[in-house]
């Protein structure tokens, strides 16, 4: 019975020691998402708060560690048309005021001003890859002269390309196609899928196919970008 | 009978050698229930401010200080061999790496993994030392926060 008692009261010890060597901890860290999601929209110039000179181009970028702010100009896309020239149907290019002509990404030159509009941007989640941000465009329904005359939007159009883009890089088909505006209305111009950049040029052109009276027509399309 | 039992002596003699040559260190995690954080979550954010156009631009880096102090009572007088260990474990593969005050060794180590740390003779009860950790996932595999687990061990010689 003796011998049974001290067998057990070992048997305790051992555990008693089990526990001690058990008791080793491991450390964790928790890893918390700050900020995880993001969207920046870029039409024409944009701005960028942080270091110059990206990549030797003289302008700003993020690779080379700059970061976006906001830039409230509205760009502007025209042409002007000889009275000789007005309706006959033959597409007038358009030029614009935009000066960006680098990649915001990593400042190549990607678009050829004044003759072709940047447009860029990003959506940045965490997660696996969710459905795409989508960029629209709020058009009028004509442009205006402030008299009375009007030139529908559907006679503006666009074509979209980028300085290096091919099908072999992957940078082809556009994420920003070609189009032509609708009379009024909202209209989806790209999207952009999670956690990538995504960059376009666009030459617009005015079809031409209409005879409106003399003078400056004007009208303003909102470009949004709505993330998931 | 004598012989007998002197060739048992002889191949258990035998069997020790090989047994000794082919066993592995014995590895041990280390208590480093003496350890803090400085901060206490590792905000993950995204490496580059905007993603490439390749789609590469995925990972999440954090940053956070640990003052480690880990209990090497054990193997005190004795020397060792003290790895740092990231087990294999959600959210998926992780990347670790790491700056010190000199008392351990810098280094990198990718999940599933360990890395050497210290090596030489145990001298004092506990070692400490602050380590400045940096963490590296795919922001794919970051929908919320995850808990992290890593640990010091000891290969006993």
């Amino acid at each position: 019975m003796r011998c049974s008692l001290d067998w057990v009261h070992r048997a305790s010890l051992g555990a008693m020691l089990a526990a001690a060597s058990g008791s080793a901890s491991a450390y964790t860290a928790t890893l918390t998402p700050a900020s995880p999601k993001a969207v920046y929209l870029q039409v024409g110039n944009g701005t960028f708060a942080g270091p110059i000179n990206c990549l030797g181009s003289g302008s700003d970028c993020y690779s080379s560690g700059g970061t976006p702010v906001s830039n409230a100009t509205v760009n502007t896309v025209s042409v002007t048309l000889a009275a000789a020239t007005v309706g006959n149907g033959t597409a007038q290019a358009m030029t614009t005021n935009s000066t960006a002509a680098n990649s915001y990404w990593d400042g190549f030159a990607f678009c050829s001003v004044p003759a072709q509009l940047y447009i860029g941007g990003f959506y940045r989640t965490t997660g696996a890859a969710t459905a795409a941000a989508q960029v629209t465009a709020t058009v009028p329904a004509a442009l205006t002269n402030g008299s009375g005359g009007t030139i529908k939007f559907s006679q503006i159009t666009w074509t979209s390309s980028g300085n290096g883009d091919t099908a072999g890089n992957g940078f082809l088909p556009e994420v920003f196609p070609g189009g032509t505006f609708v009379n009024g209305g909202t209209q989806t111009v790209g999207s952009m899928a999670s956690n990538t950049w995504n960059e376009s040029c666009w030459n617009f052109s005015y079809l031409n196919t209409a005879v409106p009276g003399a003078g400056t027509y004007t009208g303003a399309v909102l470009y949004t970008m709505t993330s998931p | 009978m004598s012989t007998a039992r002197r060739a048992t002596f002889f191949l258990a003699l035998a069997f020790g050698i090989i047994w000794a040559a082919t066993a592995r260190a014995k590895s041990i995690t280390i208590d480093d229930s003496g350890s803090a954080a400085i901060e206490p979550s590792v905000l993950m954010r995204w490496k580059t401010a905007a993603p490439t156009r390749s789609a590469a631009g995925k990972l999440m880096v954090g940053t956070t200080t640990i003052r480690v102090r880990i209990n090497v009572m054990p193997w005190l007088k004795h020397s060792g061999r003290i790895y740092l260990a990231l087990p294999a474990q959600q959210p998926g593969p992780i990347n670790l790496s790491w700056t010190t005050q000199g008392r351990f060794m810098a280094g990198q180590l990718a999940s599933g993994n360990r890395v050497l740390v210290y090596a030489g003779p145990i001298t004092t009860p506990f070692m400490e030392d602050t380590l400045t950790f940096q963490f590296s996932v795919d922001g794919a595999l970051m929908r919320r926060a995850v808990p992290v687990t890593y640990h010091f061990e000891m290969d006993e010689e």
